[in-house]
């Protein structure tokens, strides 16, 4: 900067309209720019000047140093190749226990994973690029690996309405997540114990969605099943408890009509009493009789109940006395109210009888 | 009552003299008195780890099973402590049909007619428009405490049993009893808390005929002022009984 000062002194100046062109003794040329009423003078160094000042500047040089390092250290974390334009998706892909395992998008979508960002799309998509499977053969995707999951899968009802062309129908992704599949022990898994029923409850909550396929699968599962006591033990940390999965199924989850489903009236003593949950539960099929959701009457006080439109075996089954719970919570309405009511509005009289009578007894 | 004693008379021995310096009329008997102490402790804390779980969306309902040592713990307490209801109900019955000799009949109380003409001229004299009712040794207030607690006593031991052992009970009873029972037994508890929050304790604590409280639930006894307030009749019969007793002696000498 003082090269630039004692330069200054000796300057030859050449008038030119809003424009100078100075000529200092060392030799060196610089241009002046007059800018607006002010006449503020700006000096515009040539290329080559302003080079030599800057790296003869150490601050600039240690700035640069440290740029530089630290744009090779990011790109060389840059291991997904198709992170250049698929940014999103391998953020979430990040998260995804196969990735932490060592996969690579190759491994699901096929194709060259050794390409990288100069040699484009050309080689990636080469060979058996899937790119995005449909709905429908996702699971073929996944059994690669899977095997036994996809087989149990392949008996559950959702395979079944896939099958039939109701691809909505859920499949491996819709509970396991698509790039940002986690482990199962993961708190932040879709398909966690403490999750699943949320996850289950993005379809089966869903009035379009289910009323799409066939008139009869209710919304109201999940809010049903907030009634139980092992809702309101999960959602308070206690994750031993059944959640959706545990009886009906994960994989091979079923329709409750199906014999073979186990939530089928004949394979509930069963499904209750598996070794960690209840074991040793013997009861006869009849004498469990009684929906685990449908307790809708119970605190609401409404029959809602559609009797009519059950099948006339599973009727004798569902029904069991449950005219009884909407007589029984009509009756604590009344006596709760009725006698909390009464003696609280003695309590008031008794209250307010102290500042009108004077004269006690 | 006979064969009870009615009169406890304190320091006339020590002092000399045949001047009564305080009388206290016996109340409840020692072992009342542990049974409802056994009661306050129990019941206490079955509503305090019971109510998270009747209101599960509440604000307080995750703060106090997480102060109760999280839900595992909550659990563990709540049965312990209905356990220990569910005994002291068995001994209650025990005691009090095979083990005290007194008449089933002559028990004082079984409600009667005159506790419905009592309630109705008690809300009289709230209004203004009659006397207080005189009450003998139970009145109709205390009787109502009773058998409400009798009644729900008998529902929530039940029914949480059921809900105890739900697959013991499934051996016998329909599964849909068993969400019945839930129901019943959360329905239960709320209209009792409620009774004991609101009016028992109205009655017994906050009146400000008793505040800051009543102490017969700690000794026992009741002053001769408060026997002449609160139950005027029984004071009455105790008073006349005791004038035959003396006539007698007297007559004898």
């Amino acid at each position: 900067m003082n090269t630039l000062n004692n330069d200054k002194k000796n300057d030859k100046l050449y008038k030119v309209s809003g424009k100078r062109v100075i000529q200092s003794k060392t030799g060196l040329k610089r241009i002046e720019l007059r800018i607006g009423i002010s006449g503020k003078v700006y000096q515009m160094l040539s290329p080559g000047k302003t080079l030599y000042l800057l790296l003869n500047n150490k601050f600039v040089l240690i700035f640069i140093l440290v740029i530089s390092l630290f744009t090779s250290v990011g790109s060389a974390q840059e291991d997904i190749s198709c992170y250049h334009c698929h940014t999103t998706v391998v953020s979430q892909f990040r998260n995804n226990i196969h990735y932490q395992k060592g996969f690579t998008c190759a491994d699901c979508h096929g194709g060259n994973d050794l390409s990288n960002s100069s040699v484009i799309s050309y080689s990636v998509m080469s060979g058996n690029f899937i790119g995005r499977p449909s709905r429908s053969n996702i699971t073929d995707v996944c059994s690669k690996c899977h095997p036994q999951e996809a087989k149990d899968y392949k008996t559950s009802i959702h395979w079944a309405q896939i099958q039939k062309g109701h691809t909505d129908a859920a499949t491996c992704t819709d509970c396991h997540g698509i790039h940002e599949i986690r482990a199962i022990s993961d708190p932040n898994s879709s398909a966690n114990r403490q999750n699943s029923p949320a996850t289950c409850a993005k379809c089966h909550s869903n009035k379009e969605m289910m009323s799409a396929w066939y008139y009869g699968i209710k919304t109201d599962r999940f809010d049903t099943y907030k009634e139980s006591f092992h809702w309101r033990a999960l959602s308070n940390g206690y994750t031993v408890v059944a959640t959706c999965a545990d009886c009906h199924g994960n994989h091979n989850t079923k329709a409750t009509t199906d014999p073979n489903s186990s939530t089928y009236p004949e394979n509930l003593p069963k499904t209750c009493g598996k070794p960690n949950c209840h074991p040793g539960a013997n009861f006869d099929v009849k004498i469990a009789s009684g929906l685990v959701h449908d307790k809708e009457s119970l605190h609401t006080a409404e029959l809602v109940f559609n009797k009519t439109s059950l099948e006339p075996q599973m009727k004798d089954y569902y029904l069991g006395p449950f005219d009884l719970a909407y007589w029984i919570a009509l009756f604590f309405k009344i006596l709760t109210t009725g006698v909390i009511g009464i003696f609280a509005g003695m309590v008031i009289l008794d209250f307010f009888s102290r500042i009108k009578i004077h004269k006690r007894w | 009552m006979p064969g009870q004693n009615l009169l406890e008379v304190s320091d006339s021995e020590l002092r000399g003299d045949n001047t009564m310096e305080e009388v206290f009329f016996k109340r409840f008997t020692f072992n009342q008195l542990l049974e409802h102490w056994v009661m306050i402790g129990s019941f206490m804390t079955l509503v305090i780890s019971g109510m998270p779980l009747k209101f599960p969306d509440a604000w307080w309902s995750p703060v106090i099973i997480n102060l109760l040592g999280g839900f595992e713990m909550r659990t563990l307490i709540h049965h312990t402590a209905g356990i220990v209801m569910v005994v002291l109900g068995v001994y209650h019955v025990v005691y009090h049909v095979f083990i005290d000799r007194e008449s089933m009949l002559e028990r004082k109380v079984w409600p009667t007619l005159t506790d419905v003409q009592d309630f109705w001229q008690t809300i009289l004299f709230y209004v203004g428009k009659a006397e207080h009712p005189k009450f003998g040794r139970y009145s109709w207030k205390e009787k109502f405490d009773y058998w409400g607690a009798f009644w729900g006593m008998v529902m929530l031991c039940v029914t949480g049993l059921i809900m105890m052992f739900p697959f013991v009970a499934m051996e016998y009873i329909p599964f849909a009893y068993v969400h019945l029972s839930t129901l019943i037994h959360t329905d239960e508890a709320l209209l009792a808390t409620l009774f004991i929050f609101i009016v028992h304790w109205w009655n017994v604590h906050y009146s400000p005929e008793v505040f800051p409280m009543s102490k017969a639930w700690i000794t026992g006894n009741l002053s001769e002022e408060q026997m002449k307030h609160e139950h005027p009749l029984e004071y009455e019969e105790i008073m006349r009984q005791m004038n035959e007793k003396s006539e007698k002696i007297t007559f004898k000498k």
